[in-house]
């Protein structure tokens, strides 16, 4: 028990020094930075290289870690986040997303897939307490971490820059009206932000031992729910939020094993979230600027094409699946699927203003319930069809209810949890599920007895299934209920105002988003033929949310255009598939910079 | 630019796209409704290779495509298929389901392609063989042990052993060493299936599972399970996993909670070997290839082609992949070098020249379109290397 508990902290301390870097780049500018995770592992992969190619000692070491982050952030401030200031903080934040890509991918490209050991910059394994070995690594890990937090709290309290970020991070406005040259106060910001991730990539990969240069995504996503728990924008706070993580999957996964793990880090998220918001040390104060939410461009308006462009465009698409190849027609399958999910999520990220970070969770409800329905029931496919898509949008709903009662970005951050938290019930659910298994051997969709065994046939009833879910969802923008998801979208308080009760509205139209996410999850599955919990992972989530923000985040018509730039794109780009991933980020970072309305919507 | 003309310019793209693909095909039926005499006449047939080139498997990937490059070359230094080159078409899919699927219809429509090999991930293969099936085209997923993965139809064919004879082999070697053990194995299709056969395994032999928890496979830390694995006092630990997870286990046994007892897990690669470096001296697995210890004529040719072409000595992925594009041939040789030669080629050929296990020959059961008599051998690393180990 004390040796569990014990390798817990060790483990959580590792989590805090990343997290204090996390909480200080939200703290001051706002934005969930969600490339923090990579660049603690370019810091990680530069130590590597030097210490195990060149064989360098740890102090050259860290200074040149600490240069090539400094650098990296300056940069990633000047050329990515710096213009968007103005912006709504959600264009950054998916900015981070693409910026996170183009990391992870280049570090893949310069260093090689395989995963390595670590160099041992530091003794890891010379003390024992408890039955448990740990290192001078892990001392000066936990020395760092609390140092690093001491120091910058004093230097936010005290120092003249720091005063400086502070009142930046209040308000700009005022700062620069009190000659805070308020562009370098961010730069600094944002590269100590980065030094410090680069360091900690120093220390999680002697912690780690045996490194990746993918492991970016993992160790950016746990921090990030450390400084949530600890609460985000608290420096003091990312330090007891990675420690009590650290302690807390500790004790659950050596009670539930580690098959339970996600459930257990994201299940705390989520306690935590309901519990306490604001995270164990965060003041509880209104939120002002809400880092999440918001469509990112209050004035983008759909293009609306007139009736016959409408009827012109459904033709048009039904006739395609008759003239389509094997080969478009699957690439138009993909297409049409996620195309679905991401038409239902304008209704909510677009229309009611909340952004979600968690639908592969409905995606994936849809997929095992239409699945396990038609194998085990022999319920026919349409009917089993739609209630995937119920089904999708009661377990949602059921799973995100507490979570409504919450303000601003801490919804959009529980719905990640959300995400999380459901695919790893459906991986724990076996006797139903068949867990990690998977269900194999579903059979393809048929429509009337008919059985659609090729990808034309199945593509055209995807079109089908789109169309409705078009037709349906500007039908509810039209109409008074749609109106008021705009309105509770546009200015929640207005809205509160006009006794609208935002929350019941926001879950309402969570709920028409999950129905369309699960309907697009049985779709997958019956295509499949195959389906088992690691296809509905966090990237089909940021998948489906960067498809809206690409089209546009309130135009359904948009969503298609995204999906058929993010899911055929990657086909397009085959030609170059060492840099495809690379390239993806740099398309979206471009969206956001130039064209942030999206591609099918135009400015007001 | 006005709504109209957007509306004009998608309609012309549409058009385009359609009149383009039109020229192929037509109809709801698909592309291979009609015949595939068409891609006959080139001098040129392909195998299609779906794999991991980049993303978290791209190590086995470049595994792979070492052995299949070899076997080519190999292939076509004898004749070729046929009279007609063989050659290779690679699709990077990261070993993703998502990208199997969108990528299998262009394969299946690619008529110069007269089977398909992979991909790393049984989940991945399985994303792709309904379009495969449907289309008359061979998937030969070499790597996909999982017991389920052929059940997608007559067209769908492992050679590689099944979790059942791999997971016998490895509780029946544990059970000679140790009667109470603790075992941990990889949350994913795979680990949970070749858990269950172990376990059935072990427990007929008598050997006492005192701790089982199983793991994610990005987990970094594994200590929680692992010191209760340790604490239940075992004679062996076990671990049914992938390279990096299993040198991930055995570090934190013997570096982090000073377990000095037995150790099987971890892979035949390069990659597990760096990764747990001294801590892997000893540890055994089961495997299905030793490019030291077999006696079999071509297998050891195979070894000399591979370390004067690489450098480095083969090991299982490698021998697998080049095995795999050898099989095919020789049914396309002597059946066809078409969709059907081949398929009709793995139905009736009785005599495959096996490089795996002890050599020989080996054939299909037509039941379960798996290979009938490849026997799995025993791995132990020594001098940090694996080599062949009598079972004593």
């Amino acid at each position: 028990m004390i040796d569990t508990l014990f390798s817990g902290l060790i483990h959580g301390s590792a989590y805090a020094l990343v997290a204090v870097g996390m909480s200080l780049v939200f703290g001051v500018t706002n934005v969930a930075n969600f490339a923090q995770g990579s660049l603690v592992a370019v810091g990680m992969m530069i130590a590597w290289w030097l210490g195990s190619s060149l064989g360098w000692g740890i102090v050259p070491t860290l200074i040149a870690v600490i240069v090539v982050s400094a650098i990296l952030g300056l940069v990633l401030n000047v050329a990515v986040i710096s213009p968007l200031e103005g912006r709504k903080p959600i264009a950054a934040l998916l900015a981070t997303i693409g910026v996170g890509q183009i990391l992870d991918n280049g570090l893949q490209i310069i260093f090689g897939p395989q995963t390595r050991p670590f160099p041992k910059l530091l003794a890891t394994y010379n003390y024992q307490l408890f039955g448990v070995r740990f290192g001078t690594s892990d001392i000066v890990m936990v020395i760092i971490a609390v140092i690093s937090m001491l120091a910058l709290w004093a230097f936010l309290k005290y120092g003249r820059i720091g005063q400086a970020i502070r009142a930046t991070s209040q308000d700009p406005e005022a700062a620069r009206q009190m000659g805070i040259p308020v562009k370098s106060i961010r730069n600094i910001s944002f590269v100590i932000g980065a030094v410090l991730a680069g360091i900690s990539g120093i220390f999680v990969g002697l912690f780690n031992g045996n490194i990746n240069p993918t492991n970016g995504g993992t160790i950016g996503m746990t921090a990030f729910v450390a400084a949530t728990i600890g609460g985000l924008g608290s420096i003091p706070g990312a330090v007891i939020g990675g420690i009590a993580l650290g302690v807390v999957e500790a004790l659950g996964i050596s009670w539930f094993g580690d098959g339970a793990h996600d459930l257990i880090t994201f299940g705390a998220l989520l306690v935590i979230l309901i519990l306490r918001p604001q995270g164990l040390l965060g003041k509880n104060i209104d939120v002002k600027t809400e880092p999440l939410t918001g469509t990112f461009l209050g004035g983008g308006r759909p293009i609306v094409l007139p009736w016959w462009g409408n009827v012109l465009g459904a033709v048009a698409l039904l006739a395609t699946p008759f003239f389509f190849n094997d080969y478009l027609s699957g690439v138009g399958t993909q297409i049409a699927i996620y195309a679905i999910a991401a038409v239902g999520l304008t209704l909510i990220s677009g229309s009611a203003g909340q952004t979600i970070l968690g639908m592969a969770g409905p995606f994936a409800v849809g997929a095992y319930a239409s699945a396990i329905l038609t194998m085990q029931l022999k319920w026919p496919f349409l009917v089993a069809l739609l209630a995937a898509g119920l089904i999708a949008a009661l377990a949602a709903s059921i799973l995100t209810f507490p979570v409504w009662k919450l303000a601003g970005h801490y919804v959009a951050i529980a719905t990640i949890g959300v995400g999380y938290v459901m695919v790893a019930i459906i991986r724990l659910a076996e006797p139903l599920t068949k867990g990690s298994l998977g269900i194999q051997g579903i059979a393809f969709p048929s429509v009337f007895g008919q059985s659609l065994y090729t990808q034309q046939m199945q593509y055209l009833l995807d079109v089908v299934v789109l169309i409705i879910a078009l037709i349906i969802v500007s039908r509810v923008r039209a109409s008074h209920l749609g109106h008021v998801f705009e309105a509770v979208g546009s200015d929640q308080d207005a809205a509160e105002a006009l006794s609208i009760r935002t929350s019941a509205y926001k879950a309402l139209a969570y709920a028409l988003a999950a129905f369309f996410a699960g309907l697009a999850g049985s779709l997958l599955a019956h295509q499949y033929t195959y389906i088992d919990p690691t296809i509905f992972n966090v990237n089909m989530s940021l998948l489906v949310l960067t498809i809206i923000v690409m089209g546009g985040m309130n135009s359904p018509l948009g969503a298609v255009l995204g999906a058929i730039i993010l899911i055929g794109g990657p086909e397009l780009l085959r030609f170059a598939t060492e840099v495809r991933v690379l390239l993806y980020g740099v398309l979206l970072i471009l969206i956001i910079l130039f064209r942030p309305q999206g591609l099918f919507a135009k400015k007001v | 630019m006005t709504l109209a003309s957007i509306t004009k310019r998608a309609l012309v793209v549409l058009t385009a796209a359609g009149v383009l693909s039109s020229l192929t095909a037509c109809g709801l039926n698909g592309d291979n409704a009609g015949n595939s005499s068409a891609a006959q006449q080139s001098g040129t047939v392909n195998i299609g290779v779906i794999y991991p080139k980049t993303g978290q498997y791209a190590e086995y990937g470049k595994l792979f495509k070492q052995g299949f490059d070899l076997a080519v070359a190999q292939v076509n230094k004898d004749g070729g298929v046929q009279g007609k080159k063989l050659g290779l078409k690679y699709y990077d899919t990261q070993s993703d389901a998502k990208q199997d699927a969108a990528v299998a219809p262009k394969i299946a429509s690619d008529q110069s392609i007269i089977a398909v090999v992979g991909d790393y991930a049984s989940p991945a293969s399985s994303a792709a063989s309904p379009t495969f099936q449907q289309a008359g085209l061979v998937h030969y997923g070499f790597n996909n042990s999982a017991s389920t993965f052929t059940d997608t139809g007559d067209h769908v064919w492992t050679p590689q052993i099944g979790q059942d004879v791999y997971q016998k082999a490895n509780a029946d070697i544990v059970a000679k060493h140790a009667k109470k053990i603790s075992v941990v194995y990889l949350e994913n299709d795979w680990g949970k299936q070749a858990y269950q056969y172990f376990k059935e395994e072990a427990e007929k032999q008598g050997v006492d599972i005192v701790y089982e928890s199983s793991y994610l496979a990005d987990s970094t830390d594994l200590s929680p399970i692992l010191i209760p694995a340790r604490d239940a006092k075992p004679e062996a630990i076990v671990d049914i996993g992938y390279g990096p997870d299993g040198a991930l286990v055995l570090n934190t046994l013997r570096d982090k909670l000073g377990y000095t007892g037995e150790f099987f897990g971890g892979q035949e690669t390069e990659e597990f070997l760096s990764l747990a470096g001294k801590n892997a001296e000893g540890t055994i697995i089961t495997g299905s290839f030793s490019a030291e210890g077999t006696k079999d004529k071509k297998a050891q040719q195979f070894v000399k082609a591979f370390k004067a072409k690489y450098g480095t000595t083969p090991g299982n992925f490698e021998v697998t992949a080049y095995q795999a594009i050898i099989d095919l041939a020789y049914a396309a040789n002597k059946e066809g070098a078409t969709r059907e030669g081949i398929q009709k080629g793995l139905q009736t050929i009785t005599d495959f020249p096996l490089y795996q296990g002890d050599g020989g020959t080996f054939k299909f059961d037509q039941k379960t379109r798996r290979a009938d008599n490849i026997k799995p051998i025993l791995l132990i690393v020594k001098n940090g290397k694996f080599v062949q180990y009598n079972g004593d």
